[in-house]
This record gives structure tokens, sequence and C-alpha cells, in this order.
């Protein structure tokens, strides 16, 4: 039964041919029977031909939506094509596809909706500025309160999404800050989530987008967002067919 | 000195109208968008050119401030309007925009795969 699941591997990518393809590569060997999908969001460069030429299918889209518009593009493709199960991989490959398998592990054994790739919990030793990982923590604390679940690291966007969650994030996905905002998404939803831990390298190539200057300034802004959310109404849940 | 001021804020209003009428009749001006402009200068017109009128004088009574700072503040308030209405609209446009964008690289996707096979029909895989 397990071994007939459609699993989709979505890696959103802006401008990074230089990981791109070892990512595509890797995801293929650690899991050959999932499907890599890279939505490429609007890149200058040649993330898309590369990705093409590793043999993912690749969604371009035609101008840059931002991390969140690309991912719910996933999420969509994901959606219409009737996937079973979808992971999200950072393009820069910070995200080890080797460990996919414990994500996928934890959405069986767990009973959970979506699985939550953790750098904090376990024995990984996460090297990152010391303003980052404050950032982090208070994010961690926030969002931990507000759903009312211990969440080490809401802003990894190394995830596993069951059909469940698939559908809800294909018609309704935050645009902003989405990693900690999907988290609380789900929550009022009444999705349930947990986190596993897994290890995150350094990245292969490229800067993280959030530099130091304006990390506190980020900070505010996603904690101001999540206030919002906090706020919004919940969008109803559509019914499986 | 007030008539002065009654003239070029009239004056202003009228051209702002003119505008408003111009554009829309050029259809360079959605309707909807051009409602707010033409109370805008509606407003003004009758405030700069009829100090009497039976709102000015109740404006100016319970705000205390005179004439002039009366049409600015009336003006300002219209204005305010139309950028908040502007702002929900950007938002609309913007969530619209991206809908558009995803949906039409999910059909470019599908369209490049068919017309794969349909040259090729002998190398389909999957």
């Amino acid at each position: 039964m397990e071994k007939e699941e459609k699993i989709l591997v979505i890696v959103p990518a802006y401008n990074e041919e230089g990981s791109v393809g070892k990512v595509v590569d890797e995801v293929h060997t650690h899991l050959p029977r999932g499907e890599v999908l890279v939505v490429n969001d609007g890149s200058t460069d040649f993330t898309s031909k590369i990705a093409k030429s590793k043999g993912a299918v690749v969604l371009d889209l035609p101008f840059n939506l931002g991390i969140g518009g690309a991912m719910q593009a996933g999420y969509q493709y994901a959606s219409e094509k009737s996937y079973d199960i979808a992971i999200q991989v950072d393009a820069d490959g910070q995200h080890d596809p080797e460990e996919i398998g414990k994500l996928l592990r934890a959405l069986e054994e767990r009973k959970i909706d979506v699985a939550l790739g953790s750098r904090f919990l376990g024995t990984s030793e996460f090297r990152s500025s010391l303003m980052r990982r404050m950032g982090i923590f208070i994010f961690s604390r926030v969002i931990s309160m507000i759903v009312g679940q211990k969440i080490t690291d809401p802003t990894s966007g190394f995830r596993a999404a069951n059909r469940k969650a698939i559908q809800l994030f294909a018609s309704n996905y935050p645009q902003d800050y989405p990693e900690p905002e999907a988290v609380v998404l789900l929550h009022q939803c009444r999705l349930k989530m947990g986190e596993v831990p897994v290890e995150m390298s350094e990245r292969y190539s490229g800067e993280s987008s959030i530099t130091k200057i304006r990390s506190v300034y980020y900070m505010v802004k996603v904690l101001l967002a999540i206030f919002v959310d906090c706020f919004k109404k919940p969008p109803a849940l559509e019914q499986e067919k | 000195m007030l008539i002065k001021i009654q003239i070029i804020v009239g004056l202003l209003s009228i051209i702002l109208l003119f505008i408003t009428f111009e554009l829309i009749r050029k259809k360079r001006l959605r309707e909807e968008y051009a409602i707010l402009w033409l109370f805008t200068g509606i407003a003004v017109l009758v405030f700069s050119l009829w100090p009497e009128f039976l709102l000015s004088q109740f404006f100016v009574r319970i705000t205390g401030i005179f004439y002039l700072s009366a049409v600015v503040l009336i003006a300002f308030f219209f204005l305010l309007l139309i950028v908040f209405h502007f702002s929900v609209v950007i938002s609309k446009l913007t969530g619209q925009n991206k809908d558009l964008a995803q949906r039409h690289a999910f059909l470019e996707l599908e369209f490049n795969e068919l017309k794969k096979r349909y040259q090729h029909p002998d190398t389909i895989h999957s």
C-alpha cells in the first residue's frame, strides 16, 4: 500500500543554478520513487535549463512571485496531479535529501498531516549567526504559544505534507513569510503537525535572503504578520472527492 | 482675500472635474475609480464657492477652523479615501496576478507535455 503512494518533491528555486542540479540529483538518489518538481520562480539564470537536464519537471513561473507564490504553485501542481505526499526541499542545498525518509516515516507513523523538519531537535550542530538564532528562538516561543504545541524551528522550509495539507496549501498559502505563517495556518485549520529532527548542511551556493542588518526588521515584520494571521478567518477546508 | 482663494480653489476643482470627465470619456479611467474623484471635485467646489452652504457652516462650527483650512481638510479626507481605496484594489490585483501566473505556469507545463507527446508518440513514458 505505502509503495503505491505518489510522492512529489517540490523544489522552489530562484536563481539557484549553482545548486539546483545537485539537489535534484540527490533527491533522485535518495528517493527514486518520487517525482521532482522544480518551481522556477522567474529566474534570470540557467536554473530552469539545468533542472530540466537533470530530469526534473520544471514549472516556469512567468515572473518572480516570491517563495510563497512559488511554493503554492508547487502544491497546486501536486493537487491537480493528485499526489499523495508533497515534500518541500530548498534549492540552495541546505536540506539534505537523505533526510526525506525521516519526514515520510513521521507522516505515516505519527499520523500527522504535516511533518516539519527541525534543525534544533536532536543532535544536529547547526551554526548560524547569533542574531538569526535569537530571532528563531523568539519565533519559536511565540508560535509555540499560538499553536499550543512546541515548535522549535518554525522557519524551516523542509517539510512533508499529506493529501489533506496539499489541498489546503494549494488553495491557501501565506505569501509574505510562508514558513512560520503556514504553521499558524495549519493550526487554524486543525491539521496535525509534528516536528522531526533533521540535519541541515551549509548552503552549496548563494546567500541567505536574510542579512544581518535586516534581521531585526524581518523579525518584527514576521511577528506582525503572525499576529495579524491570528485574526484572519480560517479558510474552509475543501472536502476530498 | 477670501474671494481670491475661493476663485483659485474653485478653478482647481473645476479642472479636476474636467480631467476626470475627459478620462472617463476616453475610457482611460474606470467609472468605479472615477466616482471618488468626482465626489472630491464636487465637494471641494461646493465648499469653495459657497461658504454659506449649510454643511460647510456646520463643519466650520463643529471644528472651529476657518474657511480655507476646512476646504483643505475636506480635500485631504477625500484623498485619504482614494488612497485607501487604491490599496484595497492593488491588494486584490496582486492576488489575481499571482493566481494567473501560477495558472499560466501550470498550463504551459501541461501544454509542452502534450506537445511533446503529440510530436513523438513513441516515446511516451509515465
